[in-house]
């Protein structure tokens, strides 16, 4: 038989229990029919042989469903048997109710017994079955005629080997079953424990990623923070007193003007002057690069300083119902300045729409210019550069800019850090 | 653009001490009387009460918010004082902020980047066109109106000289000081106003103040 076939036969002997193990009871009947039908005694007698015999097959059926029950039952019957129907003298019993083939089902119960009971149960099984071969024997050997003692030995020997054989093949199956059943206990605790282990891990990981991220935000919140009282300092302080100086050296060059004629020193007050007039723009855009301060008036009047200083004309629309940190505020600033100016440079545009609106739980930023499109993310380029900044507080930055335009650049941000 | 004769009466807002008192200084020696000089929005409310001066010059950012204290005082000022000039001037220049304040009537009102007192001339020019209910815008504010507005097409049509004068009408000058600014007769001024406003399809406005508005509406629309 290829191993195939022999492989699913098993499978199939295994999951239908019940039609195996009828074909086992048919089986029983066949061999023990001869015996049944070879019975000598009368009618009742017969009818009894045949009924014991159909019962002793019959309880191999449920056998793996209620192995206790099937046993107990076999070995009733096999008690009845040797009480009635092994011959021990006399004109003999009323009832001939002699051993059949079908008395293989008791050790086929046994067998059954061993494998799928614990080992008390089993023991007391083959106890029952090894003290009822004896009394067998026993009633069967003294007056049953002349048996030799080595027939009666052989009797015995190959009875109780027969049970022995049946006992230890069931139980070596339940060893089996055992050893496979606290393989798999122990495999399944050490999944567990695995398990367990990488959930602590996760929750772990977690609660740092949650720490990382508060201290992202303090620090992100911070910096911007920080960056507002510079920008303020400036303003406050070196900007007033720039343009104090301006006004002064301004003065004087005007006094020098009217009163002197003293070319150099008015030529060297103008120069001062235009000087600190240079210095003062200079400083006004480093100031405003840093934190321009109409960003605290909120996105909208700030976005609206960029669309009035924009090379290109800008279409602003912004619809925000709450405002975001102040620090979500300065990011979308700065990149919708960058993009401004980078449609004015690059794009070949004639107009550029700039549309602040809420999203999911955040912001989102679209700038869109009708230009020659063609924009690319590359690596350490200024859109990519974008994209950097913006996903240090989760955000997203998607570009969209067929050749032939229109290039669409969206930033998605949280409303917090 | 010498020193002005006349002697105005003007109130300074600003919280830096050193501009502050810089500017009182300036224009003190400019002939002018300062007749009070205050750091916050409030001390200004009750120094115009008090004073009614001709001319109020304000720094935009003040505390407490430094934010837009100060356009906030000069439009409440502007509104319940018409006969006190505003001069609000701003370290930044903010279009946005500049379009509020000229919205109702510019007349005696003037938005000016704070670099402006480097040109002390001009400066106290600016303050005295104010303070005769005159407007004043800065030019950077003008120029950004005229970059970012979308009649970019009709504004092409106009010649590099007509840009120039428009420009000049925006700021807030008069036909004369804009003949003296480009070294023209007023007689090519008016032509070139006339050119303009033809051209834009604006209906012609002598008045100073009134064509300053038409012109930064169109700008702006």
């Amino acid at each position: 038989m290829p191993p195939g076939m022999n492989t699913a036969m098993n499978a199939w002997l295994r999951d239908h229990p019940w039609q195996a193990d009828g074909l086992l009871a048919a089986a029983l009947l066949v061999v023990s029919a001869p015996q049944v039908a070879a019975g000598q005694t009368g009618a009742a007698g017969r009818v009894a042989l045949t009924a014991v015999t159909v019962l002793l097959a019959a309880s191999v059926v449920p056998r793996r469903r209620y192995p206790g029950a099937a046993f107990s039952a076999a070995a009733v019957i096999g008690a009845t048997q040797i009480a009635f129907g092994v011959q021990n003298g006399g004109p003999g019993p009323v009832f001939a109710l002699q051993p059949t083939n079908a008395d293989l089902a008791i050790l086929v119960l046994l067998y059954t017994l061993a494998a799928y009971r614990s080992r008390p149960v089993s023991i007391t099984g083959l106890a029952v079955c090894l003290v009822g071969s004896a009394v067998a024997i026993a009633r069967w050997s003294p007056a049953n005629g002349p048996h030799p003692a080595g027939a009666l030995f052989a009797a015995a020997a190959g009875l109780g080997g027969l049970t022995l054989t049946a006992w230890v093949l069931g139980d070596s199956v339940a060893y089996r079953y055992r050893r496979a059943y606290y393989a798999s206990l122990e495999e399944r605790a050490a999944r567990l424990e695995a398990e367990r282990d990488a959930q602590a891990r996760i929750a772990a990981a977690a609660e740092r990623a949650r720490e990382l991220q508060e201290r992202r935000a303090r620090a992100v919140d911070d910096s911007a923070a920080r960056l507002r009282g510079i920008e303020r300092d400036l303003h406050d302080g070196a900007q007033v007193r720039l343009a104090a100086l301006a006004m002064t050296l301004g003065e004087i060059k005007e006094n020098l003007e009217q009163s002197s004629g003293d070319d150099h020193t008015l030529a060297l007050a103008g120069a001062a002057h235009q000087n600190a007039k240079d210095t003062l723009a200079e400083l006004r855009d480093l100031a405003r690069g840093i934190h321009p301060p109409v960003l605290d008036r909120g996105l909208g009047p700030a976005l609206g300083i960029l669309a009035g200083t924009s090379a290109i004309p800008v279409g602003l629309t912004v619809a925000l119902a709450e405002r975001p940190s102040p620090a979500i505020e300065a990011m979308a600033y700065f990149c919708t300045a960058e993009l401004l100016a980078n449609a004015a440079k690059h794009s070949g545009a004639s107009r550029v729409t700039v549309s602040v609106r809420e999203q999911d739980s955040g912001l989102a930023v679209s700038v869109a210019d009708d230009g020659d499109g063609g924009a690319r993310l590359v690596p350490g380029g200024g859109l990519a550069g974008l994209r950097e900044r913006v996903q240090t507080v989760d955000g997203r930055l998607e570009v969209g800019s067929p050749p032939g335009g229109p290039t669409i650049v969206t930033i998605e941000l949280p409303r917090h850090a | 653009m010498t020193a002005t004769p006349e002697c105005l009466r003007i109130v300074i807002a600003e919280d830096a001490a050193i501009m502050r008192d810089g500017l009182t200084q300036t224009l003190t020696r400019r002939g002018h009387d300062v007749v009070a000089a205050v750091a916050d929005a409030e001390a200004l409310r009750i120094a115009v009460l008090e004073h009614r001066p001709d001319v109020a010059i304000i720094d935009v950012r003040m505390p407490p918010t430094h934010t837009d204290e100060g356009l906030r005082a000069a439009q409440a000022i502007h509104k319940e004082h018409p006969a006190v000039g505003v001069l609000v001037f701003s370290q930044y220049i903010e279009t946005a902020s500049a379009a509020e304040l000229f919205a109702s009537a510019p007349a005696g009102v003037g938005y000016l980047l704070k670099d402006r007192v480097a040109d002390v001339s001009d400066f106290i020019d600016a303050i005295s066109r104010v303070a005769h209910g005159g407007t004043v815008l800065d030019p950077e504010v003008v120029r950004q109106l005229l970059t970012a507005s979308r009649r970019g097409d009709t504004l092409a049509a106009l010649t590099p000289r007509e840009r120039e004068v428009l420009s000049l009408i925006a700021q807030g000058r008069s036909n004369a000081a804009i003949a003296a600014t480009l070294f023209i007769s007023p007689k090519v001024v008016e032509k070139h106003v006339a050119n303009i406003f033809d051209k834009l399809g604006l209906a012609p406005d002598d008045h100073d103040n009134r064509r300053v508005i038409a012109a930064l509406r169109y700008l702006e629309s």
